[in-house]
């Protein structure tokens, strides 16, 4: 005969493994705080706004050359990360780091019909972010008249350090929260697995099944009244035990 | 003959235990009560009057089980005897609070008569025998001529005799006991006992060629949609 589990069987189970399941959501929770605290370093956001627009004599909107500063933002992204920027970006700041590791902490994002795009430096150092992201946007801005022949790049807003940096990473509110539901999924796991594992007597219907035996009767959990016991004040000790005086018979 | 003890003033122990003697009318004491009554309907040819209790393992409230049962059937107004077979670790006298200087082993070992080691408690025709000093070879004393001559002498005086021993599965005691009495209570704890370990307790029991009245499960988790769940202690 095949056992089927169903849905009441599942909130059965939750219900009498709650323990487990509140003690691997707080482990999860806690691993999350402590790891998100204490030890993931903050990581500091500095960002530069670059406009791409060739200068006009005329007051009069060409909107062929608007659309050309806008698909050229899509190349401009890849030169402002490769090599011949950074490289010289790293001289002038004297940095240890290698242009690669200096790219994987840069992020060049644009919005669609723009022209302009957003160059922003991450880094364990706050004021160090500042310097990179405002270092790296002049050196782009300098180097871009060499490479395409044109002066269409102008730095509209400069990084700045603020007095009290927020750190963009990491997020613990947001980690403790992920943390949290992978904890309760953890725990319904573990506690499914635990009632799936356990190979003990549950009601009288395992008795029946598994022993093929009457069941004489049931007795239930001893309510704490009876658990406490009663102690009166006859009692003697003797020796290690208990007992009362004895009235023969 | 014997001596008479008070329930009411025993171990700390004896309240958790003796649930059917402190609260009569608890959903508990009803519970043993059913258990007394389908031992009594259990077999129609012939009356269980000599009953072993026993489990698989340890802790699984054999003891409890067997001294609750020994107050039901006395409440009937039947002489009842709870002996304390389990030669390991007795309990018997921790419950009923008496001490344990005389009783099964002394009888056995023919140091004294049954009559001056039994003892009374304070609940009406209820009577106890406790385990006596702990022998080295408890499997000996259980398999000797005294043993049946000690159940014969005790069938004589009392209406039951009830028997608490030793895990099955941790000596070999309870199986050569098994084989003297009229039948059986094995004592499973819900969510603790394993089913294997139940069922080689079972098998442990057969071989014996002990009759097994049924199962006593213990330790239940009550239900919402149990009868007992809604019928209070007065």
């Amino acid at each position: 005969m095949e056992e089927t589990v169903g849905l009441f069987d599942i909130f059965h189970t939750i219900k009498k493994r709650w323990n487990v399941i509140v003690l691997l959501t707080l482990i999860a929770v806690l691993i999350s705080a402590s790891v998100s605290y204490y030890i993931l370093k903050p990581v500091y956001q500095a960002s530069t706004q670059i406009l791409v627009n060739q200068k006009n004599t005329e007051n009069k909107i060409d909107y062929t050359q608007l659309q050309s500063n806008v698909d050229l933002i899509n190349t401009y992204r890849v030169i402002l990360k490769s090599p011949v920027i950074l490289e010289k970006a790293i001289d002038k700041l004297n940095l240890t780091q290698s242009w690669e590791e200096l790219n994987q902490h840069i992020q060049v994002t644009s919005q669609e019909n723009s022209q302009v795009f957003s160059l922003m430096v991450e880094d364990q150092d706050a004021s160090k972010a500042v310097v990179i992201a405002n270092t790296v946007s002049e050196t782009f801005q300098e180097e871009i008249k060499g490479i395409m022949n044109v002066d269409n790049v102008s730095i509209i807003a400069k990084a700045e350090l603020k007095q009290n940096p927020i750190p963009v990473k990491p997020k613990p509110i947001l980690n403790m929260a992920i943390a949290f539901v992978i904890g309760v999924m953890i725990g319904i796991g573990t506690a499914l697995l635990l009632d799936f594992m356990d190979n003990t007597f549950k009601d009288e219907h395992d008795v029946e099944a598994c022993l093929g035996l009457p069941v004489l009767g049931t007795v239930q959990k001893m309510p704490k009244v009876h658990e406490k016991g009663k102690r009166d004040s006859k009692t003697q000790t003797m020796g290690s035990e208990k007992v009362v005086s004895s009235v023969e018979k | 003959m014997a001596r008479k003890r008070n329930i009411k003033q025993t171990s700390t122990n004896s309240g958790r235990k003796l649930v059917t003697a402190i609260d009569p009318k608890s959903p508990i004491s009803e519970q043993y009560r059913t258990i007394r009554t389908n031992i009594q309907y259990s077999s129609v040819d012939q009356e269980q009057r000599v009953i072993m209790v026993t489990s698989s393992g340890p802790a699984e409230g054999k003891s409890t089980t067997v001294a609750n049962l020994a107050v039901t059937f006395a409440q009937l107004g039947k002489k009842v005897l709870l002996v304390d077979a389990d030669l390991r670790k007795p309990t018997v006298h921790y419950t009923f609070g008496v001490n344990n200087l005389f009783g099964f082993t002394t009888v056995l070992t023919k140091q004294r008569p049954l009559e001056s080691v039994v003892r009374e408690t304070e609940i009406q025709d209820l009577y106890v025998l406790t385990s006596g000093p702990i022998p080295p070879n408890p499997a000996e004393l259980l398999i000797s001529k005294s043993m049946e001559q000690f159940i014969e002498e005790a069938k004589e005086q009392f209406d039951y005799i009830l028997f608490d021993t030793p895990p099955l599965l941790a000596v070999a005691d309870p199986q050569i006991l098994a084989n003297q009495c009229d039948g059986s209570i094995l004592v499973v704890f819900s969510e603790r006992t394993e089913i294997e370990q139940a069922k080689k307790a079972k098998e442990l029991l057969e071989n014996a060629h002990s009759k097994l009245l049924g199962v006593v499960l213990n330790h239940k988790e009550a239900q919402k949609n149990d009868y007992y769940y809604y019928y209070g202690a007065k």
